[in-house]
């Protein structure tokens, strides 16, 4: 019997990009066109960000077994599409590149999107691959930079890694339940029928798997390199989208593989209690000596991903809707951050620490913009990363792991010195050369509507707040 | 309880002693006569020419995965055309979709001057 052609519905945004996807490839092949790329790669993201929004919060079910229609979903749906808008807006602001390029980040944002509704390990690996490979070509973009070759290499070799051995605990897990199911995986598990210490090993390896997705210690190696050697946009593009994914990824494997109150024999709260403090202590302590600013960005982005874990480690819905509404300040702040480092890099030709000295008087504008940003990645009232941290330490403290809670103080501690060493040295260190570092018009309004949403999220969070805790209704039975 | 973890360890346990037992005797028990053509790189008997780390065309390799998308495809269209007549106009359509994304990509890789041997 054929499956029920409305069920289609459901994918109208994926349906889209895989529509501009093929249109993109089209308009490559046409030479007057191709310079429009950038801009018809945002109207095929607004449009399907826009049609996954007006969905919202709709029903929650399951469809032909394998996808989550569900808020959830939804909720990742548009933000993969505003994280890759801003890519492209970035790249657009940033430099000439292929027609090729955007065609692969609307590429990358469809993969993000079936994985975000991913309810079958199957499907669940093909959209990872489906985010993965873009990325690999994404990072090695600058086809005639060493050094972008060098960030592609690493990135294809340590994601085949981590890929096969995901795969490998894909498959004990298989073999455990006979089945790809997630429904069918968790009723096998709450039978209580698997052993718990093989079901722990399957776990683990699919752990380490989306681990090196979100730059989790110890799968964290491939981070600065990788960070450092892409292009700047897709550095950024990568430290927030692709991490997401990740966490989109293990939002819904913990959720309903591993039910709350279920005796699993062991303790998996606390396995993320063990890597959120690893991960954002070695986050945190590695920043401090780096003088290349992407790199120092893409330790802290190693950082939060730490604190992000702090909302599993309470495993709690306060903490899952703690990590969803620190992923929605994450974008804006960590875009932000990049997005000064690419301007002040192109226009000196490299990133390094003693670029930014004097930025202050050599572009007021910028360099307030870059503090605005660094302070909120600190999580300083009045902005939004000060809400974010709250909402994850409270989590924290409801379930009484005060000690996790006290680890990540100390680490935004340990993160204000080095956010702060930068913005000494942009204000009261004199200028290197001593003229204006002048931006163009368009890269001030994307820096402005990066800085309004952590301003106003700062002060307004609820609506927001409750947007997280509506997506926050996953299928379960 | 049906407790698998033990077959487990044992399958980890015995492909690690297989693996370092036959390294370890061949090092103790193995015969050792060196001669200089055994050092060479064994290519099916022809002599080495030249070394590995040369750059080549990776012109195959591009032509090598556009034929393995269309024999995919292949593999797609065999249920399809068995079950052809159940599946209507429904299968019918889904199926020309499917072609045409898949014609669209090999119109962008002749273009893109994958098949131009140079």
């Amino acid at each position: 019997m054929p499956f029920p052609l409305s069920h289609l519905l459901h994918f109208t945004p994926e349906l889209i990009l895989i529509v501009g996807f093929v249109v993109l490839m089209i308009v490559d092949l046409i030479r007057p066109l191709r310079r429009a790329a950038g801009i018809l790669a945002l109207v095929i993201l607004a449009a399907a960000g826009v049609v996954a929004m007006f969905g919202w919060p709709g029903t929650s079910q399951t469809i032909f077994a394998t996808y989550s229609h569900d808020p959830f979903a939804l909720f990742f749906k548009v933000f993969f599409c505003l994280a890759t808008i801003v890519a492209v807006l970035f790249s657009l602001a940033s430099f000439k590149t292929d027609a090729e390029y955007y065609l692969l980040l609307v590429g990358s944002a469809l993969g993000m999107s079936l994985l975000s509704g991913a309810h079958d390990l199957i499907l669940l690996f093909l959209t990872i691959e489906m985010v993965s490979i873009p990325s690999y070509i994404l990072a090695g973009v600058y086809r005639g930079q060493r050094s972008s070759g060098e960030a592609a290499l690493k990135y294809v070799l340590y994601g085949a890694v981590s890929t096969g051995v995901m795969l490998f605990g894909m498959s004990l897990l298989y073999g455990l339940t006979g089945s790809t199911d997630f429904d069918l995986i968790r009723n096998h598990f709450l039978q209580g029928s698997s052993s718990p210490i093989t079901l722990f090993l399957a776990m683990l390896l699919i752990l380490a798997g989306i681990g090196y997705k979100v730059a989790m210690v110890p799968f964290h190696f491939w981070c600065p390199d990788v960070y450092e050697g892409a292009p700047t946009p897709i550095t950024a593009f990568f430290s927030v989208a692709p991490k997401a994914a990740g966490f989109a990824a293990l939002l819904r494997l913990t959720v309903t593989l591993l039910p709350r109150g279920w005796e699993a024999g062991w303790d998996w709260p606390m396995l993320f209690t063990l890597a959120s403090a690893a991960t954002m202590t070695l986050g945190n302590l590695a920043a401090i000596a780096q003088q290349n600013l992407k790199r120092l960005l893409a330790y802290s982005s190693i950082a939060h991903a730490g604190y992000l874990l702090m909302g599993f480690a309470a495993a709690s819905d306060l903490g899952f809707q703690a990590v969803l509404f620190y992923l929605i300040v994450y974008l804006f702040m960590n875009y932000g951050a990049f997005f000064v480092v690419d301007i002040v890099s192109r226009k000196e030709g490299s990133e390094l620490l003693r670029d930014f000295r004097g930025l202050g008087y050599r572009a007021p504008y910028v360099a307030a913009a870059f503090s605005i940003f660094l302070f909120s990645l600190v999580g300083l009232p009045p902005l939004a990363g000060f809400i974010g941290k709250f909402y994850l330490f409270g989590a924290l403290i409801d379930q009484g792991m005060v000690p996790l809670a006290v680890i990540g103080v100390l680490n935004s501690v340990v993160s204000l010195w080095y956010y702060v060493k930068i913005i000494r040295e942009m204000f009261l260190r004199d200028p290197l050369k001593p003229v204006p570092l002048l931006t163009g018009v368009g890269a001030k309004v994307l820096l402005l509507a990066l800085m309004i949403p952590i301003f106003v999220m700062g002060v307004y969070w609820s609506p927001i707040i409750a947007v997280a805790g509506e997506a926050f209704q996953l299928v379960l039975p | 309880m049906n407790d698998n973890f033990p077959i487990l360890i044992l399958l980890f346990l015995v492909a690690a002693v297989v693996v370092l037992a036959f390294l370890a005797l061949t090092v103790f028990f193995g015969p050792k006569r060196p001669n200089p053509d055994k050092g060479l790189p064994f290519e099916c008997g022809t002599v080495g020419v030249g070394d590995a780390r040369a750059p080549f065309p990776i012109k195959y390799y591009l032509a090598g995965i556009i034929f393995a998308v269309f024999d995919v495809e292949l593999a797609f269209l065999y249920p399809w055309a068995v079950a052809f007549r159940d599946l209507r106009l429904v299968g019918f359509v889904s199926m020309m979709i499917f072609l045409a994304i898949l014609a669209v990509g090999l119109y962008y890789a002749v273009r893109r001057g994958v098949f131009e041997w140079k």
